[in-house]
């Protein structure tokens, strides 16, 4: 019985031609004849044929590390056969060999390896200071309730009243009736009150601001159209008058209106309408000048809302004293008027340039003067007024 | 694409002259070769977060897949030998990169060495894996047959040394005491190879 060994002594001899004609025939047959037999065979060649491919990838390897090296160490040569090979004919693009410092190749190297890392470092820093910066503000304004705020609120409502006017109009048209033009809505208010007898008021010129028509409504929901007449930006102040042609005036003002300066400390009061219903302030006169410095203006600590501006503003004895501007957010209950003695100025300036037809008569003296304050309150009352403004849409 | 035709109108007669020594085991050819493509594969790497080294280990892979190939006359190049190296070298390259990365890989390629695709690069770097393979199990199954045995088949057949001299080195009585030996250590070296190769899924 032969042993495998045996057998791989035969194949060898057999792969390298050495075996003589009978023995080759015999074996030839035997390997055409039993599988198993050639599969022996066929593992044999297998294994020594990858044993010398194995031995000559170890020499290639080792011939290209050598050549490497060779290379690397003749490098000005190798660029210099490089350089000439074009001459010889050679058709290839060669890239330049880039000489670079030992620190600027590590510094490529870092850049390169870790070139979308530092990217996405970058980017997340970027995004994060932005998150931040917008995440403060964000918490900031959550944080103060802000007058712009009110008026949104007040907006809304307004916009509920609309809906339901389209609403009723689509009703109306689906009827078959012919619907009416759609009446404009209101989209901000403030306060005003008389100046004149004669159909002149005040109001804060930023109320108007925009305005496409006016409408002024008392406390008895008797209504009158006005116009501007005149607008002092800078003093925040407005006139208006009333143009409808049934009204008649507004018969005697009960307050008058101070020319001078009024004392710090006095005792203040102001009427409003921040909501539908007229709204009572007081408190008292804390700085005789307003925002930022600005000498325009008094400085008052009464509570006012959005609504409030445009109201008066009158000292104990029920002089006015100033008209209601605004307010600092984010100052306890600073509110600021503008004096009165201004408006007496712009009255002035007007009434020198004023139409025959419509003259500027001032109160001069007035009547609230000692009575207490819910009969004061009462007079003045029908001489305040909602000044509704109307915007095109 | 009609490969497998070596007459290429796309070989440049260079290219052929090349290829013609290089089968001829003329090792100035080899040399040439290898200085000629190597900043175009160094550049690529570098260029792809690679280091040095590992552009040299990239290109001596691809430079061997392309030699073996050549003295096997087994090469079928339907591009030149540029492209067709650049897209060997991509392959290795990309294949290291996504085994060291837990991202997706995206290479910068230049667009100088042109399509690189449908070059064949692909079947022949796969071809080329296997074979790895095949010589990493060699390697470990020589490892554990131990010595004599080891030193004796390397000599004999990676070293080529004749069985005179290896009869003489390993200080047997006669050359057919050595053979038998070597037979055996055949046997057993065949044992080893078989039981660690099959295993392994193709």
């Amino acid at each position: 019985m032969m042993t495998e060994a045996d057998y791989y002594a035969l194949f060898e001899a057999y792969s390298h031609g050495e075996l003589a004609g009978p023995a080759r025939t015999s074996l030839e047959a035997r390997l055409s004849a039993d599988p198993d037999f050639a599969l022996r065979y066929a593992d044999f060649t297998e294994l020594t044929g990858t044993l010398r491919a194995y031995g000559r990838r170890q020499q290639t390897r080792q011939q290209l590390r050598g050549l490497h090296a060779a290379m690397l160490a003749a490098e000005a040569p190798a660029e210099a056969v490089v350089a000439e090979k074009p001459a010889t004919g050679l058709t290839h693009t060669v890239n330049p060999m880039l000489r670079i410092s030992r620190t600027e190749r590590k510094l490529r190297e870092f850049w390169s390896g870790h070139r979308a890392t530092v990217g996405v470092a970058a980017s997340v820093a970027v995004m994060a200071v932005f998150a931040t910066l917008l995440g403060l503000d964000i918490w900031r304004n959550s944080h103060l309730p802000t007058r712009s705020g009110y008026q949104a609120l007040r907006l809304e409502i307004n916009n509920l009243k609309h809906n339901q006017k389209v609403l009723d109009k689509t009703i109306k048209r689906i009827d078959g009736g012919v619907a009416p033009p759609l009446a404009p809505v209101s989209k901000f208010s403030g306060t005003g009150f008389a100046l004149t007898s004669e159909g002149y008021l005040v109001t804060s010129y930023h109320v108007i601001q925009g305005a496409d028509s006016l409408l002024i409504e008392g406390k008895n929901h008797q209504r009158y159209h006005a116009e501007p007449v005149y607008s002092d930006i800078k003093h925040d102040l407005a006139i208006l008058r009333i143009t409808d042609r049934k009204f008649t005036g507004f018969g005697r003002l009960p307050y008058a209106i101070k020319s001078g300066q009024a004392d710090l400390g006095e005792r203040v009061f102001t009427l409003g309408y921040p909501r539908e219903d007229v709204v009572y302030g007081e408190g008292s006169l804390s700085a005789r000048s307003g925002f930022e410095g600005d000498t325009a203006f008094y400085q008052v600590s009464i509570p006012v809302n959005p609504g409030n501006s445009g109201g008066p503003l009158l000292d104990e004895r029920g002089n006015l004293i100033g008209v209601v501007s605004g307010r600092q957010n984010d100052a306890q209950s600073a509110a600021f008027a503008t004096k009165s003695s201004y408006l007496v100025r712009l009255v002035d300036s007007l009434a020198a340039t004023a139409k025959a037809t419509a003259p500027y008569h001032l109160p001069r003296y007035g009547q609230l003067a000692g009575s207490g304050r819910p009969q004061q309150l009462k007079k003045l009352q029908d001489y305040v007024f909602v000044v509704k403004v109307y915007e095109k849409d | 694409m009609s490969r497998g035709n070596p007459t290429s109108s796309s070989l440049t007669p260079t290219d052929d002259a090349l290829i013609a020594a290089i089968r001829s085991g003329d090792e100035r050819a080899l040399a040439h070769l290898y200085r000629l493509h190597w900043p175009m594969v160094s550049h690529f790497v570098l260029q792809n977060s690679g280091s040095e080294d590992d552009a040299q280990d990239v290109y001596q892979e691809g430079v061997m897949v392309f030699y073996e190939k050549v003295r096997d006359g087994s090469l079928e190049l339907s591009c030149q030998i540029k492209t067709y190296l650049y897209a060997v070298c991509r392959r290795l390259w990309l294949k290291r990169l996504t085994s060291k990365s837990r991202f997706g890989v995206r290479l910068l390629d230049d667009e100088e060495h042109g399509p690189y695709l449908n070059t064949g690069a692909e079947e022949d770097v796969l071809a080329a894996e296997e074979q790895d393979r095949r010589f990493a199990t060699m390697s470990e199954a020589l490892n554990h047959l131990g010595e004599p045995c080891r030193s004796l088949l390397e000599g004999f057949y990676l070293l080529d040394k004749s069985m005179q001299d290896l009869t003489s080195e390993f200080g047997y009585t006669n050359a057919d005491n050595a053979k038998n030996q070597k037979y055996k250590c055949l046997v057993r070296l065949k044992k080893l190879f078989f039981a660690h190769y099959k295993e392994e899924p193709i």
